[in-house]
């Protein structure tokens, strides 16, 4: 065995220790500093392999033996993990002390970082379906241990019902493959002609978008992501909508390969939804975690962008073009993986200190809590895409991808890309806006709740864990350029780009990120200086005279009135004034506004309707009389052999 | 030639505050007013400089440090900006796309103060700014491809080059991208019919809103930084969107020219137009939107010539 094979062994080996130690006896602690372990020296093992080691195991086959193999993309994935699930892990060992079933928990974090590295590393339709399968399950169980009332209950249900539902793309996509031996050999589903080539992409998209969460197909997603606790909800934003992304990679650009130009477009406008809908109704949500779910849909959504416009290029013949679009979505992935648990974590610190994620139920807490807090606007910078962050780096990469596919050559084609790519623009208007109004209520201004007010800074692990990955988000926002040509280079058509800092792409302005980075830093600095700070008088706020009180504080509602009612037919906001009055004088006005998510009205409660409605047509028959099932069983017997006789069957 | 372009660009930075001050003269002159010199925005960031500071209670360092952040990211995207045709090697490329981050980095850490101070104008202003801002970056991203195209490049240099001599007006995807980038000109400088820089009633602010509780110093650099995106958007507007031909001499001059031309425009339309309902400005930038996609379209399909 070469020593990368050793690494990843004794990585799971560790791996698995740290799962199985706390279910048997105490010592969480001790169990997570091995999974944490573990899944580092994985991840290392996944980059190596990514800057250029020989990929390691086998290939894959369509048997039913189970085989393992780690070649570039998985170890891309593997890396991607390991950066989410090191920190996730540090921050669990404060965020899951005292908690109820806490080694429980421990040890389904470590099975579920388990079954995320079994689906990349999977070799076979048997592992890979099965480490599918317990990527879905684990979660839920770890939800359910920490937290079992009504409402956490419906959400697992929720999700897991949707997700099967939506999974079954998954294995009609997997078996269709193993079945025309497409995955041992690239090239042979395209030979079976373009109906099989259509079945096994569109059930590739249902499939692997339900897990990824893209809309119309995200329902799950909202619902399952915050009431999870934070470091797994960390997990499942940062990785496991990632390793659905895995799955519709391998189907889209190696198993179906060549993908036809309608997969591009089908792509590019399930991208777009999610980025834009996923936006949209960020803003409109009130409690921290919930936005932050919704934000995941809309990333997805820009990494969906990504691989649409890759596809789109591959069959417009542009190679440069089509890798680095490949390169931008793997980019975002692994971006979007950082500043997602980030976030996620700060998130689960401030409910700790404040009691709530309600974000009207938080505010002035960056002086409380400077360290948490200042991670956390790194955090916001970082999702809002502004430059230097890393965010900026892919949207930046993915938006050059969109433009120049607006180029041309098709009309078509032109019109769909340049439509995506004012669609990204204002999806980044949106996301900042969203961010900015999380930032706001949640870290700046006065607290509006005494809780707030106390509130006390993260120890320990829940205070290094966000800081991590908040020197992840600047670092890989300074050097984007060292990674691109790396991701290139898994492209179906590898094509090479300069490996170096800054961001020279052929037909851009480039991005030369350090130097923006140091030119940000220090014309900020020198105006810093340039100001002075000691002349300074302190007055309240301008309010017209009057006093600031907290209840002229603004909410998160008012905050996003104006966007409200610009797309007031596409939001339908609903509101309730209910105004109390005795005697002529009005006493008490309470207001209640919501904005309904349209695809739960629209969509899922119609069919969910017509679901039950068929169900009770179907219990119609269910009498419960064994006389009536054996009239059935008859009936059923001669409508076969009046079919045999005629020869329909047989 | 690129030291000379670096020299005027630098010397925007100094003569920024010219361009609002000519705009505020001009429409006094439009308006039978004797007003302002155009001199005007130097004396009042003169009188800014030497007062004190103001820090509403209770503020963080984003408050403080937000007027140094817009500055500093509207002075770099200043630099990136073609004079003359010609991007000077900062070491920050010249991509459009770079040019327009930037700017959201100022608007956001603009907007992150005014959460900071709390106050109720401050956010007004903001959470307008920022509906609006969905929409006009969606148009400027169209405006940007459609300039883009006849380049096959994002970088400003190349864009500028491609919308050289007259041969570019005979498509009339330029003519689109030249009237989608209009309406940019206009959200942007924040002047009318979207925006009022004159008023003094709080309720209808945009762009001042997040100003109202600066003062001194960091008030300047909130001013230099609005007057320095009026030479952003309007440079750049003379230097793709408005004819210019040959070097770098006669580059220049139509560069002074077409501001020139600019700057009378807004002084016009300021007098002429009254101020739109906020809540329709999306629908006049959707419009400008579905003009770039008509643009890109006629390119596409070969031109209407």
């Amino acid at each position: 065995m070469s020593g990368l094979e050793w690494l990843l062994w004794a990585g799971a080996l560790l791996l698995a220790g740290g799962s199985l130690v706390p279910v048997l006896r105490r010592g969480a602690g001790a169990a997570l500093a091995l999974q944490g372990l573990g899944t580092a020296l994985i991840g290392l093992a996944g980059a190596l392999i990514l800057f250029g080691e020989p990929a390691l195991g086998a290939d894959f086959s369509d048997g039913l033996s189970p085989r393992l193999g780690v070649d570039g993309l998985s170890g891309f994935f593997l890396a991607t993990i390991a950066v989410v699930a090191v920190p996730a892990l540090v921050y669990a060992r404060g965020y899951l002390e005292g908690g109820p079933r806490e080694r429980l928990t421990v040890g389904l974090a470590g099975l579920f970082i388990g079954s995320l590295i079994l689906v990349v590393t999977a070799r076979d339709p048997t592992t890979f379906l099965a480490g599918w399968e317990l990527m879905t399950l684990a979660p839920a169980a770890a939800i359910l241990a920490a937290r079992s009332d009504a409402t956490v209950r419906h959400a697992v249900f929720v999700y897991l019902a949707v997700t099967h539902l939506g999974g079954a793309g998954v294995w009609i996509s997997l078996l269709a493959l193993a079945h025309y031996g497409a995955l041992g050999e690239p090239g042979a589903l395209a030979a079976q002609g373009g109906a099989v080539q259509a079945l096994v992409i569109v059930a590739a998209l249902v499939g692997f978008g339900t897990k990824a969460g893209l809309m119309p197909m995200h329902s799950w997603l909202p619902r399952a992501h915050p009431v999870a606790p934070s470091p797994v909800s960390a997990l499942m934003s940062g990785v496991m909508v990632k390793v659905a992304l895995y799955g519709l990679v391998r189907v889209l650009f190696e198993w179906a390969a060549p993908a036809p130009l309608w997969a591009g477009l089908a792509l590019l406008g399930l991208g777009l939804l999610s980025a834009l809908g996923g936006a949209l109704y960020a803003l409109t949500q009130h409690d921290l975690k919930r936005l932050l779910a919704f934000s995941s849909i809309e990333n997805v959504g820009i990494a969906a962008l990504g691989l649409g416009a890759s596809l789109v290029f591959a069959a417009g013949g542009e190679e440069l073009w089509a890798a680095i679009a490949f390169g931008a979505a793997l980019l975002h992935v692994l971006n979007h993986a950082v500043f997602k648990a980030l976030l996620f974590l700060a998130a689960g610190t401030f409910e700790r200190a404040a009691g709530s994620l309600d974000l009207d139920r938080l505010g002035g807490l960056l002086r409380r809590m400077p360290w948490t807090g200042g991670a956390f606007l790194v955090g916001a910078l970082a999702i809002a895409g502004v430059p230097p962050l890393n965010g900026f780096a892919s949207e930046w990469l993915t938006l050059q991808a969109l433009a120049h596919a607006a180029f041309g050559p098709s009309l078509g084609v032109g019109l769909a890309a340049a439509v995506a790519a004012a669609g990204l623009a204002a999806t980044a208007a949106l996301a900042a806006f969203a961010f900015l109004k999380a930032t706001g209520l949640v870290l700046l201004g006065a607290a509006r709740r005494p809780e707030a007010a106390a509130a006390r800074e993260a120890v320990g692990g829940m205070r290094l864990a966000p800081l991590l990955l908040a020197a992840g988000c600047i670092a890989l926002g300074a050097v984007p350029g060292l990674l691109v040509p790396a991701l290139m280079e898994l492209a179906p058509q590898p094509r090479g780009l300069a490996s170096e800092p800054s961001l020279a792409v052929p037909g851009t302005g480039s991005l030369p990120s350090p130097w923006l980075l140091l030119g940000i830093v220090a014309l900020t600095g020198l105006l810093w200086l340039a100001r002075g700070s000691r002349r300074a008088a302190p007055v309240p706020a301008w309010a017209c005279g009057e006093r600031v009180e907290p209840a002229l504080a603004w909410t998160s509602a008012g905050f996003t009135k104006p966007l409200h009612l610009v797309l007031e037919s596409v939001l339908r906001p609903r509101r309730e004034v209910t105004v109390v009055r005795e005697r002529g004088l009005v006493r008490s006005v309470a207001y209640r506004g919501e904005v309904p998510h349209l695809f739960d009205t629209a969509l899922y409660r119609p069919a969910r309707r017509l679901a039950l409605r068929g169900a009770r047509l179907a219990r119609r028959i269910q009498s419960g009389s064994v006389r009536a099932y054996a009239a059935y069983l008859l009936a059923l017997l001669l409508v076969l052999l009046a079919l045999a006789r005629t020869g329909a069957i047989g | 030639m690129s030291a000379a372009a670096a020299a005027i660009q630098l010397g925007g930075l100094a003569l920024a505050p010219l361009l609002p001050g000519a705009i505020q003269s001009l429409k006094a002159r439009l308006q039978g007013r004797r007003g302002p010199s155009p001199l005007q925005p130097y004396r009042e960031l003169r009188r800014l400089w030497s007062k004190s500071l103001a820090d509403p209670q209770p503020t963080t360092i984003v408050y403080r440090l937000a007027p140094c952040v817009l500055a500093a990211t509207t002075a770099l995207a200043l630099l990136l900006v073609p004079v003359g045709g010609i991007v000077p090697d900062w070491g920050l490329g010249d991509d459009a796309l770079v040019l327009v981050g930037l700017l959201v980095l100022g608007r956001f850490a603009l907007a992150a103060a005014s959460w900071d101070t709390g106050s109720g104008f401050a956010l007004m202003g903001a959470s307008r700014d920022l509906t609006l801002a969905v929409f006009a970056e969606a148009l400027l991203t169209l405006a940007i491809v459609l300039a883009a195209l006849p380049a096959d490049s994002t970088g400003l240099a190349a864009m500028s080059a491609a919308a050289n001599g007259s041969a570019i007006w005979s498509e009339p995807a330029h003519w689109c991208a030249a009237g989608a980038f209009a309406l940019v000109v206009l959200v942007e400088t924040g002047r009318q019919p979207i925006d009022n820089p004159d008023t003094h009633l709080e309720l209808t602010m945009i762009h001042e809103g997040p100003l109202l509780e600066y003062a001194g110093r960091d008030l300047a650099l909130l001013q230099w930084s609005a007057a320095a995106r009026h030479w952003i958007v309007l440079v750049l507007a003379a230097g793709l969107f408005l004819p210019h031909w040959g070097g770098f001499g006669a580059q220049l001059a139509a560069a002074v020219a077409g501001v020139a031309l600019l700057c009378l425009a807004l002084a016009i339309t300021e007098t002429a137009q009254a101020k739109m309902r906020i809540l329709r400005v999306p629908g006049l930038l959707a419009a400008g939107c579905l003009l770039a996609l008509a643009g890109l379209a006629s390119s596409l399909a070969g031109g209407l010539v």
